[in-house]
């Protein structure tokens, strides 16, 4: 009959790699950031009201945020300290997604 | 009836489904992308196609999902004929349509259920419905479903923002969303193309297993995988732009981060369900997540009237494609002339549905038509710098505007200029173009004020 026991424990699993995955993703940013590499990505097509900018005008604001991470607290290598983490974020990450691929072929574990 | 025609006819059919299953579906994976600007429009469905693709090959063990005591057979229970599955199929695609005309998210496997279930009546009675079975894997995942998907989109999306949030004005590098997107979209699209070209498949071994070209208990042949996979995959690439829009733009208004947490929220509780061995509708899921993720973004707001439409179209799909199913299976019953008729009949029900939509299209261009008139703005395919009122010391360049694309409307303009407050004027040398040039001045920093809000 109904198993309610599956829904919680597919509710908690959903929750917790949902959460884990986009910590993980977030706090690479951030750490990007605290490094002084704000990532610059706009969008690919201008499917919002208004949006910036030609590609040279891009490239403007990306180098004038990149300027203004420059101005950073950080000695050189915390800086470097804070570009591993993200790094290392960001593979873990990946992992966890690619983990995710794995269990959803069942030729890879079956 | 000749039985190698049946069975053409309903490999024809199924093939049929798998196609609008896939421009039905291409929206859980890749609606929040397209919304945020992370991919281009095309860009996104032909990644999804070709994940749906890849993702059919990945994975041929399910098939059982299909009907597995959903309906008795065997023993003691119903023999399922081709017949049955042709009228349930009839049912499952004509309501996919309808749903698809009316821009409505609802789950094709309910669709395909629906179908089949109101056949099996038709055919055999009540009593040959199992309906704990019914209640139990599809009755209630699908309450479940949005539900969880929409809790831990709020979640997600409510620990993104803290963790990004910055209070010194610096950069928070949330455009950096926008690549994580791309991968979470994928990894929906693979999940979905994993499951459900699974169904279709499944319906076929049914069908050639019913009729006697296969031995009982044999698996999916070759080239009914390739069929369904390339069927499922140019479905996706079609791209069903009328819920892509609902989806993206209609519930809520999605920003890189929102989308991020939300399509890995779909993906995490599509992939959790799956393995754990009860699948939860994509479309369902997908829903939730971007109505949760909706609610998690401080300053944003969920359209409550579009997201009860999605559930009546969800209340509706069973009974809906049950009841068509049922009176295919009715015609049918009267023998070859029946199954012509239903053929006929479907196929002109189809047609209709394409003519009345192509009086109101709806494209890849137009998903750039955001709300209200700003699209305009959006479609002329230029970007308009967007100057903060309060921060004279931003170099006030002249700019060169390219050439729009697309004539520009008057009208909406007036509307916009009305809309937002004039404080701003541009200095320079006046651009050849003119929306630009009237659009500059009046635009709210948008850009900023994202930084600051969330």
């Amino acid at each position: 009959m109904i198993d309610w026991g599956d829904f919680l424990i597919v509710a908690v699993v959903t929750l917790v790699s949902a959460t884990v995955v986009v910590s993980l993703y977030a706090f690479g940013l951030r750490m990007l950031v605290t490094a002084g590499r704000p990532p610059h990505v706009g969008p690919a097509e201008f499917t919002d009201a208004i949006t910036v900018i030609s590609p040279a005008e891009a490239a403007l604001e990306a180098k004038r945020a990149r300027k203004a991470a420059k101005k950073n607290p950080l000695t050189p290598s915390q800086k470097r300290a804070a570009l591993l983490t993200a790094y290392l974020c960001f593979a873990l990450c990946a992992s966890a997604v690619l983990y995710g691929i794995y269990l959803i072929v069942p030729a890879l574990h079956r | 009836m000749d039985l190698t025609l049946i069975v053409v006819l309903v490999i024809a059919l199924a093939l049929f489904f798998d196609f609008t299953n896939g421009f039905h579906d291409t929206a859980n994976a890749m609606a929040t992308p397209i919304a945020t600007g992370a991919m281009k429009p095309k860009v996104a469905v032909g990644l999804a196609a070709v994940l749906n693709l890849v993702g059919a090959f990945l994975s041929t063990a399910v098939a059982t999902t299909i009907s597995s005591g959903l309906i008795r057979e065997g023993n003691g229970g119903v023999q399922i004929s081709p017949t049955m599955i042709f009228a349930g199929l009839v049912g499952a695609v004509i309501w996919n349509m309808v749903t698809w005309l009316f821009g409505l998210p609802s789950s094709s496997s309910h669709a395909l259920f629906g179908g089949l279930i109101g056949a099996a009546i038709v055919g055999a009675g009540f009593a040959s419905v199992n309906y704990s079975v019914l209640l139990s894997k599809v009755v209630i995942p699908a309450v479940i479903a949005p539900v969880i998907a929409g809790f831990v989109a709020y979640a997600a999306t409510r620990i993104v923002y803290a963790i990004t949030r910055r209070y010194d004005g610096r950069p928070d590098g949330r455009d950096g969303f926008r690549h994580g997107q791309i991968f979470s979209s994928s990894l929906v699209a693979l999940a979905h193309g994993t499951n459900d070209a699974q169904k279709t498949m499944g319906v076929i071994t049914l069908v050639l297993i019913s009729g006697g070209f296969l031995a009982g208990g044999s698996d999916v042949p070759f080239w009914v995988i390739v069929a369904c996979a390339f069927a499922i995959a140019l479905g996706t690439y079609t791209g069903g732009w009328r819920i892509i829009h609902t989806l993206g733009k209609g519930l809520t208004d999605v920003k890189p981060a929102q989308g991020f947490a939300a399509e890995t929220s779909t993906a995490a509780a599509i992939l959790a369900s799956t393995h754990l061995g009860f699948a939860l509708s994509t479309t369902q899921v997908a829903s939730g997540s971007v109505i949760g993720s909706g609610l998690g973004r401080r300053g944003s707001r969920v359209r409550w009237k579009t997201a009860r439409r999605i559930a009546m179209g969800w209340l509706l799909t069973l009974p809906a494609s049950a009841l068509v199913g049922a009176l295919a299976a009715w015609v049918a019953h009267l023998g070859p002339v029946g199954v012509l008729l239903d053929t006929v009949l479907g196929a002109g029900v189809i047609a209709m549905i394409f003519i009345v939509s192509s009086r109101r299209r709806v494209t890849s261009a137009s998903m750039a038509a955001g709300v209200a008139g700003m699209s305009e703005v959006a479609q002329s395919g230029r970007a308009v710098k967007i100057k903060k009122p309060k921060q004279p010391k931003q170099p006030k360049k002249p700019r060169k505007p390219k050439k729009s694309q697309k004539p520009k409307k008057p009208g909406k303009l007036q509307d916009l200029k009305k809309a937002t407050k004039p404080k701003t004027t541009t200095k320079g040398k006046k651009p050849k173009n003119s929306m630009s040039a009237e659009l500059d001045p009046v635009q709210p920093p948008t850009k900023d004020k994202k930084k600051s809000s969330a």
